[in-house]
């Protein structure tokens, strides 16, 4: 009897040992905000899990592959795009996955009148991003979408867009069981409602404030989940997620301070985790309406100032490269600039030129917030004004809410800035286009007149360009104008720092981050 | 006792009154909304516009007179404070605009979870602060006085993110002793009804549960309790000195009442009021959240629920959430004037 007690016990422990083993703990910097249409990495992180987009990622990379969609085609001039749907597959709650799942949520993004677009999300700012505005608005990209037959789904565009797929993919269009959002209303995402997708996990549990628990979709369609569960934890101090990781509390810590890459390195325990590179990008903005950014060689003279390596190294320790053009690696459409040299004797002499012999007095503006593209505004800022001082431009330092910094910042206050750009998709697009559009070349940097007319002339071309080759030499020809007039430095192409436990394998953030990696390939041993 | 009772609860309602005006007021006047922050980096003029009119921050804030024309009194009330003030009494709070979820809900999880870690904070500084403060009273200008208040000092002076991430690399990482954030362990399944979790697992017979919250309270609970536990020594301290040299515990001594007998009988007792004063003020300020310790120790308090909200803009849970830290505020310090009574027989309140 004993013996066999003890058999019990040892028995329930192997079990035990064996439950932990399959649940995964995931340290992000905050819990989801809502798994409904969600703005934020942390949010899209654990949608991502739940609910696919019809297009995916190859592991590792920003190349596109199928996901709920298994092939696609478009017209002759990309303004009618069809997608194929995997067949057979459901959502967790038991809705087939068809056509009119898919169109059920696109038009629910697309229109702000559908009955099921709730209050928060009719301004979706994402949506705007990426489609351009909503139906029937200025500037407004998805014109409807068609059935076809139960796996058959046409998009059709008021303009060409060659690179379309790449808009699907964005993590913010995983599909959702039209039945779930139909039954939960506005309740639909919050935490006791969750979501209803059809991914590797299911959606079980989320504790507001504490933890957040998936486990593992035994029907899925694809490679199944290697893990049980997975329990996403918010923990918004990157010191506090590395020591969970180093003491073993969590498998995986994303967005770690740059900092802590020596920490991880020289950690045997650990494993570091970033992708190739990131698609994002920190830069100092001019506004021109401000006296004396108006001036080319004043703009020039700054970025001449500026010893962007040094700063760079300093404050990205390793994981960030100097920014020369507003397409980051990895992208195509680059024409290979090198940034501006450090050069301060040649600045001196432009300002000397610009009619500034003994400099000038301005506002730089640093972020009140730390974001991948500045993880520290403010020293970095400091950094900046000291260059600056160094050829005479005495630069006072400034910020404010963030709130009110994104709202002066629309209306041109800051004579010189910082801000920066993660992507929404991966195309050279996301980049070029969302700071170089008609309105944000004005709203930003206050660009005016021909250089800047022609900028924007060259990116609308690129936007419906037939082939690569041609997209591609538009882009070169407005990355040309726009180094030759500095409307902004761009500082920095950033990596994230992210890391595993040493037994953790098949984590591989891509270029996007790590809000479109699915996870179940990944394995705990 | 009792009418001065009723009195002062009668007298929360203008305070919580102004409180309820005053954070609706701040966060509107200072400039941005909810609005521009949930568009993020970029943003068109007429988006922006959009969503305030979809989230109903066009609304007139106190007194609105267009309405008024078409729907009389009913329409001039229509307005955002009016609207907030007659559904808090009914104990709606409304919903957070970037989550939907309701405010109330919000408030129950992450109060449950403030308040254990006050009581272990303030248990922890109660129990040490007062006999050291007494042990320093007792031989003043001696090492062991100057030594305790040094330390007291630099228990204030120690900032606790810094305190907090150096206890999390010595007991959890580098001891592995204690667990370094959260309030469970992740891969426990537990789940708890009133969110309490020393009490739910109490509740529910699950001792595995109730060991792993206690040792997730520690860290946290000694990082938080420093402050107090630095102000709690040195008002002891200076209060037993002031009590010490009164003339009825020279009288006591002199009749030869034993040491022990004079200083917790006589000069205890009658040095506690301040104390209890300190206790009473650290104890509502713990209540409302400590945004350090919470970040630090990953713990799902309330602090950082409402300050995350501040940046945010998330009108509905500011309003409610500070509204509620008030309430708690208010009524620790009704607790502390009333348990005067019991300390001090000479205080009568009619």
């Amino acid at each position: 009897m004993k013996r066999l007690a003890m058999f019990v016990a040892v028995g329930l422990l192997a079990l035990s040992a064996l439950a932990s083993a399959q649940t995964l703990v995931y340290g992000e910097s905050g819990l989801p905000v809502t798994l409904d249409l969600p703005q934020d990495g942390n949010s899209l992180t654990v949608l991502y899990q739940v609910a696919q987009p019809l297009v995916g990622f190859k592991p590792g990379s920003s190349e596109l592959m199928p996901l709920l969609a298994t092939s696609w085609e478009a017209n002759a001039d990309a303004t009618q795009w069809t997608f194929h749907l995997r067949e057979g597959v459901s959502f967790t709650d038991g809705t087939p996955f068809n056509a009119e799942a898919v169109k059920f949520n696109f038009d629910r993004w697309n229109n702000r009148d559908n009955p099921y677009a709730f209050a928060s999300q009719k301004d979706m700012a994402a949506w705007t991003y990426i489609f351009g505005a909503f139906h029937g608005e200025d500037g407004y990209l998805l014109e409807k979408v068609d059935v076809l037959d139960a796996n058959t789904v046409r998009f059709d565009l008021t303009s060409p867009v060659g690179f379309f797929p790449a808009l699907v993919a964005s993590s913010y269009f995983g599909i959702h069981s039209p039945t779930a959002i139909k039954a939960a209303g506005v309740d639909y995402g919050t935490p006791g409602v969750g979501a209803v997708g059809t991914g590797p996990f299911k959606f079980q549990e989320w504790v507001e404030g504490d933890h957040v628990t998936l486990v593992r979709n035994d029907n899925y369609w694809g490679d199944k989940a290697k893990v049980e569960r997975i329990v996403f934890r918010g923990i918004e101090s990157p010191a506090t997620r590395l020591a969970e990781l180093e003491a073993g509390t969590l498998d995986i810590a994303v967005n770690l301070s740059p900092d802590d890459l020596k920490a991880v390195e020289g950690n045997a325990d650990l494993k570091r985790a970033t992708a190739s590179a990131n698609l994002s990008i920190g830069y100092v903005g001019f506004h021109q309406a401000n006296k004396p950014f108006d001036d080319v060689r004043v703009r020039q003279a700054v970025a001449l100032a500026i010893d962007q390596k040094t700063i760079v190294d300093s404050f990205w320790s390793g994981l960030g490269q100097p920014a020369a053009e507003f397409i980051p690696p990895g992208l195509i459409g680059r024409a290979g600039y090198e940034p501006y040299a450090y050069d301060p004797a040649k600045a001196k002499e432009l300002l000397k030129e610009a009619g500034y012999p003994n400099g000038f007095k301005t506002e730089f503006w640093y972020m009140p917030v730390s974001r991948p593209y500045f993880p520290s505004p403010k020293d970095i800022a400091e950094a900046v004004t000291g260059y600056l001082a160094q050829v005479g431009i005495q630069a006072e330092l400034r910020t404010e809410d963030w709130g009110i910094y994104l709202k002066d910042y629309d209306e041109g206050k800051f004579p010189m800035y910082m801000l920066g750009w993660s992507a929404d998709y991966a195309d050279p697009n996301n980049f070029i286009f969302t700071f170089f559009s008609p309105t944000e070349i004005k709203n930003g940097f206050g660009w005016t007149g021909s250089n800047a007319d022609e900028v924007v002339k060259l990116l609308g071309d690129a936007r419906q360009a037939s082939s690569e080759t041609e997209r591609v030499t538009y882009y070169h020809q407005a990355d040309k104008l726009i180094y030759d007039n500095v409307p902004a430095m761009p500082m920095v192409y950033p990596t994230t720092l992210n890391a595993t436990r040493a037994n953790i394998d098949g984590f591989l953030p891509n270029p996007l981050g790590t809000t479109s990696v699915q996870l179940n390939e990944v394995t705990k041993n | 006792m009792f009418s001065y009772f009723i009195r002062r609860l009668l007298g929360l309602l203008p305070v919580l009154f102004g409180v309820s005006l005053l954070v609706f007021t701040i966060p509107r006047v200072i400039g941005s909304d909810p609005a521009r922050i949930m568009l993020g980096e970029r943003a068109s003029p007429e988006s922006y516009q959009r969503l305030r009119l979809e989230l109903g921050l066009d609304v007139p804030y106190f007194l609105n007179f267009k309405e008024a024309r078409t729907n009389g009194v009913a329409g001039l009330f229509d307005a955002q404070y009016p609207n907030f003030l007659r559904h808090a009494l009914q104990g709606d709070l409304g919903k957070s605009i970037f989550s939907r979820i309701p405010v109330v809900t919000s408030l129950t999880h992450f109060f449950p979870a403030t308040f254990e870690l006050t009581m272990v904070a303030m248990f922890i500084a109660v129990v040490l602060g007062v006999p050291l403060g007494i042990l320093a009273a007792l031989n003043r200008g001696t090492v062991i006085d100057t030594t305790l208040m040094f330390v007291a000092l630099a228990g204030v002076s120690f900032p606790v993110f810094w305190l907090g991430i150096i206890m999390i690399y010595v007991f959890a990482v580098g001891l592995g002793w204690l667990p370094p954030s959260g309030r469970l362990s992740p891969t426990l399944i537990f789940h708890g009804t009133t969110g309490f979790y020393v009490l739910d697992a109490i509740l529910q017979g699950r001792w595995d549960v109730l060991w792993n919250a206690i040792r997730h309270l520690i860290l946290p609970g000694i990082a938080l309790g420093t402050i107090p536990l630095a102000i709690i020594v040195r008002m002891t301290r200076s209060s037993m000195l002031e009590v010490l040299g009164q003339d009825y515990i020279r009288t006591a001594r002199a009749k030869g009442v034993e040491a022990r007998s004079v200083i917790n009988k006589h000069a205890l007792r009658n040095a506690l009021l301040p104390v209890v004063t300190v206790i009473g003020l650290s104890f509502g300020q713990l209540l409302s959240g400590a945004i350090l310790t919470e970040t630090v120790f990953a713990w799902p308090g309330i602090g950082r629920f409402v300050y995350d909200a501040i940046s945010a803009r998330d009108y509905p849970i500011i309003q409610g959430g500070v509204l509620f830290v008030a309430t708690m505020f208010v009524i620790v310090n009704m607790v502390v004037d009333l348990s005067y009574a019991v300390i001090d027989p000479r205080i009568q309140y009619t």
